[in-house]
């Protein structure tokens, strides 16, 4: 479609294959219209949002993973954590969006980055835990009477062995974080801090639908999913089903 | 291996190692769901009155009287019901005829990976232009197959515009379901299938009481999530048809996302929101009572 004149487009019946191919919807969407800058935004906010969330996340997660609370809190508080998650978005999206219009921080990339580092959080965990337990435990003893500390032997043994793990975990935030629709939408009003799914349905919602720029667009903001599905294709159950499934 | 044990249960130097590492992770959790969580209570309580604020429960008698509100929720259990029936199902025959396959599985792993990864907004927009009555691509085939397409005005008209977003849901969401299932049905181990091919179990017996009982946690895991994102759906129906034609795909995130930022009635809104997350919750406990009824899966 984002390849289509609008003649074609419009054809009846439906041209599949024989049309004549043009970019100029594509130039359109991302050279005169705000696409390029919807795209930066949405790029920025992933990436940080999943570093955020990767580094707290992983911490929290070999903790809980490795260590006996008291009152078996490690077991608790994960749980709690998990349960998080399960919030439905809207219902945090109101206090969020008050919480944010009181810091003034409203249409701005930072907000954003908060929000989707909390919401990637408990993923984190999750993924993070499992794959922690999986790691037996005498290579960190080695490590730990060869006189290494304790955040040490994770930093130089533990995380080099759940390294495929971490990458795995990643990329399921950043796809998640790029997909976002609902807090984007709640907390952004300009182009300034507007990611691709904002800047896509603002389009949609007018009178007039320029089916060839929003085609555009959107494949545009599937290429990089994609590129990442392929890349976790191996650990995508297990991450979808929040770690309880290993596939 | 006694020393081994030791240094790993809680010494006081392991346990302050132990907490630091968890609690940045905790402030942000508790500052961004618990503190949100507590002051929507406070805005939902609250009504701003000419002395001040004052604490009523104005909100949430107004809720009982809202005909639109409870639409918007019987648009919601409909549209989760059915997608969720429609995925189970769907997904677990394909589950079930692909794990006796081995052939062709990576194809249909990397095929089914599209549909969930895509962000929903692409997928709504995707779907309104396929299903636009005069150019989209359904009511094209349709066409060429000699099909009168005049009454299917899909997204527009009030009788078919429910079914059209749940279909979309279930073409977006049964790759899950069967990926999940699909990983299950693997992870069970041949012999209790030898035992019961031994005691002369037809297949249907084998099924119902060998591959269900042990994929009995994968079911409910699938279910869980199917549901808690059914419940909460927005994103596609917003695009999809913002709700229309007239009220009827208004899910309850779609009712309350208007009543707090098109009205400004955010009160009424964290009202509308808390017994969304009772009802998902009261749900969400009910599946994990199930699961651990069975064992300590977490």
């Amino acid at each position: 479609m984002s390849l289509k004149r609008e003649v074609d487009q419009f054809a009846n019946p439906p041209r599949w294959l024989f049309f004549s191919p043009t970019l100029e919807h594509y130039y359109e969407a991302f050279v005169i219209q705000s696409f390029v800058q919807y795209l930066i935004t949405s790029a920025i906010v992933a990436v940080a949002s999943t570093a955020c969330a990767l580094v707290l996340g992983t911490l929290a997660a070999y903790s809980l993973a490795r260590f006996e609370l008291p009152w078996n809190l490690d077991r608790k508080l994960s749980l709690w954590i998990l349960s998080t998650r399960m919030f439905p978005a809207i219902v945090t999206a109101v206090p969020l969006f008050l919480m944010m219009r009181d810091l003034r921080l409203l249409d701005t990339r930072l907000s954003l980055i908060i929000v989707y580092t909390g919401f990637n959080l408990p993923f984190v965990v999750w993924m993070m835990r499992g794959f922690f337990v999986e790691v037996p435990r005498d290579l960190e003893e080695a490590a730990l009477v060869d006189g290494d500390s304790r955040l040490g032997a994770l930093w130089r043994v533990v995380l080099p062995l759940v390294a495929p793990g971490l990458a795995a975990t990643a990329v399921f935030c950043l796809i998640v974080s790029w997909n976002e629709f609902l807090f984007a939408l709640v907390l952004t009003q300009t182009d300034q801090a507007m990611t691709l799914p904002v800047g896509i349905a603002g389009r949609v919602t007018q009178y007039e639908i320029k089916w060839g720029i929003m085609s555009a667009a959107g494949a545009v903001a599937i290429i990089p999913i994609l590129a990442f599905a392929l890349v976790v294709q191996k650990y995508l159950v297990r991450g979808l089903s929040l770690g309880a499934v290993k596939g | 291996m006694q020393k081994l044990t030791r240094s790993f249960n809680a010494s006081s130097r392991d346990l302050l190692f132990a907490t630091l590492l968890v609690t940045p992770a905790l402030a942000v959790l508790v500052s961004l769901s618990i503190y949100p969580l507590l002051y929507s209570i406070q805005i939902a309580l609250q009504t701003d009155g000419p002395a001040g604020p004052t604490w009523s429960f104005a909100n949430f008698s107004r809720l009982a009287g809202d005909n639109f509100f409870l639409a918007a929720m019987a648009h919601t259990f409909i549209y989760s019901a059915f997608a969720l029936t429609f995925e189970f199902v769907l997904g677990f025959a394909l589950a079930l005829i692909l794990n006796s396959t081995i052939r062709g599985q990576r194809v249909f792993r990397a095929a089914f990976l599209i549909p969930m990864m895509i962000p929903p907004v692409v997928v709504g927009v995707v779907w309104r232009l396929m299903l636009n009555p005069n150019f989209g691509a359904v009511n094209g085939v349709l066409r060429q197959l000699g099909i009168n397409t005049e009454q299917l005005t899909w997204t527009a008209s009030p009788r078919l515009a429910l079914a059209a977003v749940i279909a979309v849901d279930v073409w977006q969401w049964t790759p899950f379901v069967f990926l999940v299932l699909l990983a299950g049905l693997q992870a069970i181990p041949q012999e209790p299938y030898e035992a019961a091919r031994v005691d002369g179990s037809n297949a249907w017996q084998t099924f119902r009481h060998v591959t269900l009982p042990l994929l009995k946690p994968a079911i409910l895991i699938v279910l869980l999530l199917r549901t808690m994102d059914l419940l909460r759906v927005f994103d596609q129906i917003f695009i999809l048809t913002e709700g229309g034609p007239g009220f009827a795909t208004e899910t309850v995130s779609l009712y309350i996302y208007r009543a707090a930022f098109r009205f400004s009635d955010f009160g009424y809104a964290a009202a509308m929101s808390f017994v969304l997350l009772i009802i998902t919750n009261l749900i969400s406990a009910i599946y994990i009572r199930l699961l651990q009824s069975r064992e300590g899966v977490a």
